[in-house]
């Protein structure tokens, strides 16, 4: 079912990953082509977060293997972002917006070195780009959920990467930061069992998703019904 | 009330384990690790009893290697009955130390005969003998109270570690796994943490005790953490309550006649609860703002 691509950005071959030998994933092959935006959907629990977890080796698969760029990944961390779950912090931690925007430069710092002028610049333009400057100083905690997540997404941006791994970065943000998103040529990755890529209209079919999720159907058919809405645009490619 | 060279030796010293002590804790905090702090405290009395039966006294590097790497086993038989053994957090670090700390109460037993080394010093500490202790070289020189120079090394070890890992160290206490995928060694770093919570609690364990060295760790930094909002005035605010804490320590220990230790400690909790009365949740208007502001969801 998968869509080979020429010169693929990431290559899943074969991956199965495991909780307590509870494989929750498994063969999943997948290429991406680079360039686009791609989604990946699935029901609650069905390992999308996982599947991006891998990818970006916070848990090691039980068999099969990833190349980013064609490479293996630990030679190319510093061209990935990764914007987790907003779910997965502690939003009372004592830090400050920039604080934390800042923190997407520390992997191209390296250890010991510390974020100067130019990071704060580059944080700040982040959080431009997401309309946050207003709240730099804010404390982390008394933000909105979505403006939580525009913290997650400057962070990101601010990671001035190649290729963003983003787990459900829509959940609770403005249009102006959807278009923030959409207006860079990314790969975003948000759920698991991706078939097929390509355009929107040739991936997104019911076909498609009963062949993928089957019992679970339900569920997909409304998201297809959803995304044949004109105003519904994240799955654009 | 007397200010004199031993009043000042003592709360000096007082103020240097409990920075260092609130500086580790801050970070112990913020990980929700204040638990396995204590933990590790406790978990280190085999390793400090060896390494004291080994070379027969307190002051030897083998005692500090001894536990240090008991307190890094501790850590690492926490995670794995957690991960491995599917065992609660809580109840995995309660398993670890009690058990730990419990052969090495049976190692002080056997071993006292043979060696010098007293339990209820272990275990209490007693910081006022701390002038009388001094540190003479094998030629006659005297360079002081030991305990002040063993205190004094650790809140320097203390200070370089916060100071050239900061930004590691907050970033993996805040977003674990963002850590771990832009390739910082948070694994390492977690390690690096833990093993100065062993040294220091060996090396505090003389003056404050292997239990009140865990109210160091985890009351100034709690207290510190209601009325900050960002880490370097946590940071600072808890190395000042440190100070505060030595000072009043000593001086309501010497006015009642009591432990300083635990004195120490009885006016952390002071503040600690004066605190959470002024900061907390409380009905009645007690209270100024809530630290606890649950996102507005949008
Ligand atoms: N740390 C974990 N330990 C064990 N099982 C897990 C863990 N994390 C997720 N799972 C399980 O793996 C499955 C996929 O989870 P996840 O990837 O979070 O799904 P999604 O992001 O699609 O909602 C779920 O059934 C979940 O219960
Ligand atoms: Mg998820």
């Amino acid at each position: 079912m998968i869509t080979q691509v020429p010169q693929p950005v990431l290559e899943v071959h074969d991956l199965t990953v495991s909780y307590d030998q509870q494989p929750v994933l498994w063969n999943v092959d997948l290429s991406l082509p680079a360039g686009q935006l791609i989604g990946i959907l699935g029901p609650n629990g069905a390992g999308k977060s996982t599947l991006i977890k891998s990818i970006m080796g916070l848990i090691p698969p039980t068999s099969g293997y990833i190349k980013i760029f064609n490479k293996p990944l630990q030679e190319v961390r510093t061209r990935i972002s990764y914007v987790p779950q907003r779910e997965s912090v502690d939003w009372n931690f004592p830090a400050s917006v920039l604080d934390v925007v800042v923190m997407g430069t520390y992997g191209k710092l390296g250890l010991f070195r510390r974020p100067g002028k130019k990071e704060i610049q580059i944080a700040e333009d982040a959080l431009e780009q997401v309309g946050m400057t207003a709240f730099t100083k804010r404390q982390i905690s008394e933000l909105s959920g979505g403006q939580q997540q525009r913290v997650f997404i400057a962070r990101a941006l601010a990671q001035q990467a190649d290729l963003y791994l983003m787990d459900e970065p829509f959940a609770g943000v403005d249009m102006a930061t959807e278009t923030a998103i959409f207006q860079l040529e990314w790969v975003i990755m948000l759920n698991l069992h991706l078939v097929a890529s390509g355009p929107k209209d040739q991936v997104m079919t019911e076909e498609l998703f009963r062949k993928t999720y089957g019992g679970k159907l339900n569920l997909h058919t409304q998201v297809t019904d959803l995304i044949r809405k004109q105003d519904f645009n994240p799955l654009k490619s | 009330m007397t200010f004199d060279s031993n009043a000042f030796l003592i709360i000096f010293t007082g103020a240097l384990i409990a920075i260092s002590c609130g500086f580790l804790g801050v970070f112990l905090l913020l990980r929700k690790m204040s638990m396995t702090g204590d933990a590790i405290s406790h978990a280190v009395l085999p390793g400090i009893v060896i390494g004291f039966f080994v070379s027969g006294s307190q002051r030897s590097l083998e005692v500090i290697l001894g536990a240090g790497l008991l307190g890094i086993l501790s850590t690492l038989m926490i995670d794995a009955l957690r991960k491995k053994a599917k065992v609660q957090l809580d109840a995995s670090i309660g398993i670890t130390f009690t058990l730990l700390f419990a052969i090495g109460i049976i190692l002080i037993n056997l071993f006292a005969y043979k060696v010098d080394l007293d339990q209820e010093c272990v275990l209490y500490g007693e910081i006022a003998y701390l002038p009388i202790d001094l540190w003479i070289t094998p030629n006659g020189l005297n360079l002081g109270p030991r305990i002040t120079w063993l205190a004094g090394i650790n809140f320097f070890l203390i200070l370089g570690f916060t100071y050239f890992l900061f930004k590691e160290l907050s970033i993996t206490s805040f977003d674990e796994q963002f850590s771990s995928a832009i390739g910082i060694p948070s694994k390492g770093i977690n390690l690096a943490l833990m093993s100065m919570v062993s040294y220091t609690t060996v090396s505090s364990f003389e003056s404050v005790g292997a239990i009140l060295v865990v109210a160091l760790l985890v009351v100034p930094p709690s207290t510190a953490y209601l009325w900050t909002k960002s880490l370097i005035p946590l940071l600072r605010l808890t190395a000042a309550l440190g100070i505060l804490i030595a000072i009043l320590g000593y001086y309501l220990a010497y006015w009642i006649d009591s432990s300083i230790a635990g004195m120490m400690v009885a006016v952390a909790g002071a503040f600690f609860f004066g605190s959470a009365l002024i900061k907390g949740n409380w009905p009645l208007g007690l209270r100024g703002t809530s630290k606890s502001n649950p996102a507005f969801d949008s």
